[in-house]
């Protein structure tokens, strides 16, 4: 176990082991956590098991009583497309975005982490909070006013520098792409910021001494400033993903996953099958089936770059 | 028919006349008596119809001592609310609203009481209820089995929007009587992509709107209908089903881009900057439209007719009364509804900016004058459609997405006209063979010949 | 020295156009709002206008903005307060004991944040229907702690951590108990860390859409995300007024944002538990 912790918890260690821990000493920590433990029992894990259950009964709201079909949800729901293929958007929209915002997230932390102009950072600095604020629902909102056929901002923009409009919300590809650009436009400060916190926490004599070894940037990032940002990079890659299979609001008020079906998400999807089809057992199994990938996905982030950060 | 339709009337004011001479006069200061204090819970969209009607409660509220209290949701969240309320019996909602494609859902399960509930009740029915003052299609849409569940509020049909200068300039005296005609002839001359300009719009984007304004509106005047209920099959296949929706593709020609994206506020705003020549909305859109940049050149006229005839598009609104609310509730419920949908109300609820269903109000020539689409919506309603248009199934929600779906997908030129109806007439057949949708079937048609 | 100076004009530049795409689009918002519809819509577009308040007017007339604002702002008060209130001991909990199970309680805590939302909300609905709290905005204040509490943990636990523990021990050696040397040497010290973690769970507290939509329908218990929602009716949708009711909507969290935006720096490290 000590060879886990970091150094500050080291410490601790080092001072305590003298003393045997009595009962009381075992009990704290809990008494700390157990409040949380409770309140997320109780709005956390009692209605995900309940799910559960319902995810193994035919039950249609208002037709009918829930009654127990196996495994059938599961069956019907992956066979029958719709929610694959929303499932499919929702990653391929992660695999879009994700490099996307960590690389500008990045970009930008290094912008705030050189000291040119204090005052041109400290606006950025304060901007970059901005986006991440906006309601999604507003911004879908937003989207549908900057990207119109007609009358948008946008289009007007790319006709004025001599670029044929864009059909931005007519289209599949196109309203796709605007999805991506929003998902982009609103989480990138969130990566970046996170990311600019951890580059605080480089000590400067480290990053001095660096300098003074090579005076080309990338040995040096790569050797004296990337360890530093592994929680960093992990928690955006966690956060992000979480951004976006939750994502709902923005989607929802753009065009409620339109055209067709071309940006329903698997938020949309579930939601659809829960209060547009009443369908309550098929949507229980396919939150079931989220829930499991996103345990998977955090859990494969956290394998993979924690363990670069040790 | 009319012979039966004159005695059912004379009958009617027959007994009218006896109840006026026999028992005392009926108020509804006096109905309401009993229920005075009662608070009860109205289900309203936000749409103009709901906001007059708010406005207007108070006078209810004074002459009653019952406190009526709005509850309003955007419409696509308004089926959730009210089946959430139903299932979970939480007496949310003591006058539930339904749109035309929901009585069934509501009446099968049991949430909503039948009319002859209150109208049986003689301290509970004004003397003046006049069902059949309720135009017939109004009546037959809201009733399952021959018996009537709602009292009709917020009542379109569709319409077609032309203005009448680009009509002109283009050579037109008036809009055009046919579909084929709207597209071969008025087209070509009102379409003019390079300056923006085109002959129609036809809103279309995903959900409600793509199934119902876009897809249905095609189906019927061109003789192809969903399904035959009888023999338990979709019909999507038919060579009618095919004209149908080739004709709203080669339609595509003489639109926007990107309408398969646009919902009625779109192309209503299209209509109302003079891009747009024509447009078929709902009635609802006259205010908008009449207040826009081209308002005075506004015209209004019946949607074109199809080969098989003429079916414009038909929806609107009911309320029912919850029968999961306590017996005083209802009644007291019961007595809003009849209040607000009566003839009296009808005339001050337009000048508000509502629309109704009742005749009498509608064919009055002094608020026809008024509001110049009346006189089409109430030809549509007694000429020009049927009461299921939209079909009537319980389990239309999901019916009407799968519809969206494909709908969607031939527009957007992922499947041809013949594979896209082939593949929603399969994935629709499967999905009301699986549920036993086809016994829920409701067709509100049969009791129009009885009216 | 030229290559210098090169590098601050890239620097510089490169500043200027993330700041011009970060905020036009929320310029556009304001914009928007203070136009007339036609305007609003005007191609080409106006970058000066007479403005006009009407859109505001409007969204306050007619819509339930002003109810809907306020419930979000006590829903998220509250829920972040409850928040902060388990969540802070349960981050300090873990950083600073090593007992059994404690990294798959932080992994514990983690996933909830991935949690799919309809996953509890079914559940929550049905249950919140038997309590009678269906329209309460009581209950948003307990499922947003599903998001609330494991954000709180996973910002904190490393603010902790950063306190050097010495300070702690010398308390301690004078007497204070653990809870006491929590509360009056540790939580001080961490002090960005709980605004950083109070003002980014009132910011996805305010904005969540999903349990609101749900939750609380009825008119008098909307909380403000769902305003923009209902002029999704795809009926009739008033441009300006929408834009108005966009700006109020996002505006309180977007100033709370900036307000603590100096706590950022310091309390956005999110460190991982071994």
């Amino acid at each position: 176990m000590a060879t886990s912790l970091d150094a500050s918890e080291a410490k601790v260690a080092e001072h305590k082991r003298p003393d045997r821990p009595t009962a009381m000493e075992h009990a704290t920590p809990w008494l700390f956590v157990l409040p949380s433990v409770l309140l997320l029992l109780a709005v956390g894990l009692y209605p995900i098991g309940y799910t559960f259950v319902i995810s193994f009964h035919n039950w249609t709201l208002g037709q009918a009583e829930p009654s127990f079909t196996a495994l059938s949800n599961y069956v019907e729901v992956l066979t029958d497309g719709a929610f694959l293929d929303a499932v499919s958007r929702t990653m391929l929209l992660l695999a879009i975005t994700l490099p996307i915002q960590l690389a500008l997230g990045l970009g930008i932390a290094l912008l705030l982490h050189t000291h040119f102009n204090k005052w041109l950072r400290t606006i950025l600095q304060v901007v970059l909070v901005i986006p991440i604020a906006i309601t999604p629902a507003v911004l879908g909102l937003l989207v549908q006013v900057m990207f119109d056929n007609q009358f948008g901002i946008i289009n007007h923009a790319l006709a004025s520098i001599g670029i044929q409009g864009v059909n931005w919300l007519g289209d599949t590809t196109a309203a796709y792409t605007t999805v991506c650009i929003a998902q982009i436009w609103q989480w990138t400060p969130f990566a970046a910021l996170v990311i600019s916190a951890s580059l605080a926490t480089v000590p400067s004599e480290i990053e001095e001494a660096a300098l003074l070894e090579t005076s080309r940037w990338w040995p040096r990032f790569r050797r004296v400033l990337l360890p530093y940002l592994w929680p960093g990079i992990t928690a955006v890659l966690v956060f992000q993903t979480a951004f976006v299979i939750k994502q709902f609001g923005m989607v929802y008020s753009i065009q409620k996953g339109g055209p067709g079906s071309a940006t329903q998400l698997v938020m949309l999807e579930i939601e659809r099958t829960a209060f547009r089809g009443f369908d309550i057992g098929a949507a229980a199994a396919q939150s079931i089936l989220m829930l499991v990938l996103s345990i998977l996905l955090a859990q494969t982030y956290i394998k993979l770059f924690y363990r670069e950060a040790a | 028919m009319t012979a039966i339709k004159y005695s059912a009337l004379a009958i009617a004011a027959l007994a009218t006349a006896t109840t006026a001479n026999t028992a005392q006069a009926w108020s509804l200061e006096e109905a309401a008596k009993p229920y005075e204090g009662t608070t009860i819970t109205v289900v309203g969209l936000e749409r103009p119809s709901y906001d007059a009607a708010q406005r207007l409660t108070s006078q209810f509220e004074k002459k009653t001592g019952i406190n009526v209290e709005w509850t309003t949701f955007p419409y696509e969240s308004s089926l959730k609310a009210q089946t959430l309320n139903f299932v979970s019996r939480s007496q949310q909602f003591d006058l539930i609203l339904t749109d035309v494609v929901w009585p069934v859902t509501f009446v099968e399960s049991g949430w909503v009481q039948p009319l002859s509930h209150f109208t049986n009740d003689e301290e509970l029915v004004n003397p003046d209820l006049d069902l059949d003052d309720f135009v017939d299609i109004w009546r037959a849409a809201f009733s399952v089995d021959g018996e009537l569940y709602g009292l009709p509020f917020d009542s379109y049909s569709g319409l077609l929007y032309y203005n009448k200068k680009m009509l002109k300039e283009a050579g037109f005296d008036g809009p055009p009587e046919t579909w084929a005609e709207l597209k071969d002839v008025y087209g070509p001359k009102l379409t003019d992509r390079d300056a923006g300009q085109y002959a129609f719009a036809l809103q279309s984007a995903k959900g409600e709107t793509q199934t119902a304004d876009s897809f249905t509106r095609m189906l019927w005047p061109f003789g192809a209908r969903y399904f035959d209920a009888d023999a338990e099959e979709m019909t999507l296949t038919s060579d009618a089903a095919k004209r149908g929706i080739q004709y709203r593709e080669d339609l595509a020609q003489y639109m926007p881009d990107g309408i398969v994206a646009d919902n009625h506020s779109q192309v209503v705003q299209a209509m109302g900057q003079g891009r747009v020549a024509m447009i078929t909305e709902w009635s609802a859109f006259y205010t908008t439209l009449k207040d826009s940049k081209i308002g005075d050149d506004l015209g209004i006229a019946v949607e074109p007719k199809g080969p098989d005839g003429r079916y414009s598009a038909f929806g609107g609104f009911a309320y029912m009364v919850s029968a999961q609310v306590p017996e005083a509730r209802q009644d007291a419920g019961w007595l809003f509804a009849q209040w607000l949908t009566s003839k009296r109300m009808a005339r001050p609820l337009i000048r508000e900016g509502a629309v109704v269903a009742r005749e009498s109000a509608n064919s009055d020539p002094e608020i026809q004058e008024e509001f110049p689409y009346l006189e089409p919506m109430l030809e549509t309603w007694k000429t020009s459609s049927v009461p299921d248009w939209r079909p009537q199934l319980r389990c239309y929600p999901k019916f009407s997405e799968l519809v969206s779906d494909w709908g969607t997908r031939i527009q957007l030129g992922d499947v041809s006209v013949d594979e896209g109806l082939q593949g929603m007439d399969k994935r629709l057949q499967r999905y009301m063979d699986q549920t036993d949708c086809w016994d829920t079937v409701n067709q509100p048609r049969k009791y129009m010949d009885a009216m | 020295m030229a290559n210098e100076k090169l590098l601050k004009l890239l620097h510089g530049l490169a500043v200027v156009l993330i700041l011009g795409i970060i905020l036009f689009p929320p310029y556009w918002m304001v914009a928007a709002s203070l136009k007339t519809e036609s305007q609003l819509f005007a191609i080409p577009p106006h970058w000066l206008w007479d403005t006009t308040l009407q859109g505001y007017i409007d969204a306050f007339q007619q819509s339930p903005i002003l109810s809907a604002l306020w419930n979000s702002v006590w829903v998220t008060g509250a829920a972040v307060g409850l928040g902060l209130l388990v969540g802070a001991p349960a981050a300090y909990g873990i950083s600073r004991y090593n007992f059994p199970g404690r990294k798959q309680i932080w992994f514990w805590y983690v996933t909830h944040w991935m949690l799919v939302p309809v996953v509890i909300l079914i559940p929550f609905y049905l249950l919140a229907v038997n309590l009678g709290m269906i329209n309460n905005p009581w209950i948003l204040v307990l499922v947003y702690q599903v998001f609330v509490v494991p954000l709180v943990v996973w910002l904190m636990v490393d603010q902790f951590r950063s306190v050097p523990p010495v300070l702690e021990e010398a308390a301690l050696l004078d007497g204070l108990s653990r809870f006491g040397v929590f509360v009056r040497i540790s939580l001080p010290l961490v002090k960005p860390g709980i605004v950083v973690a109070g003002i980014l769970a009132g910011i996805f507290a305010w904005n969540n859409l999903i349990y609101a939509f749900i939750l609380t329908p009825a008119q008098g218990a909307r909380t403000a995300p769902t305003i923009a929602l209902s002029y999704l009716g795809g009926y009739k949708v008033p441009w300006t007024q929408v834009m108005a009711s966009a700006t109020l909507i996002s505006a309180p969290v977007i100033l709370g944002g900036i307000a603590v935006h100096k706590y950022m720096a310091r309390g956005l490290t999110m460190g991982a538990v071994k």
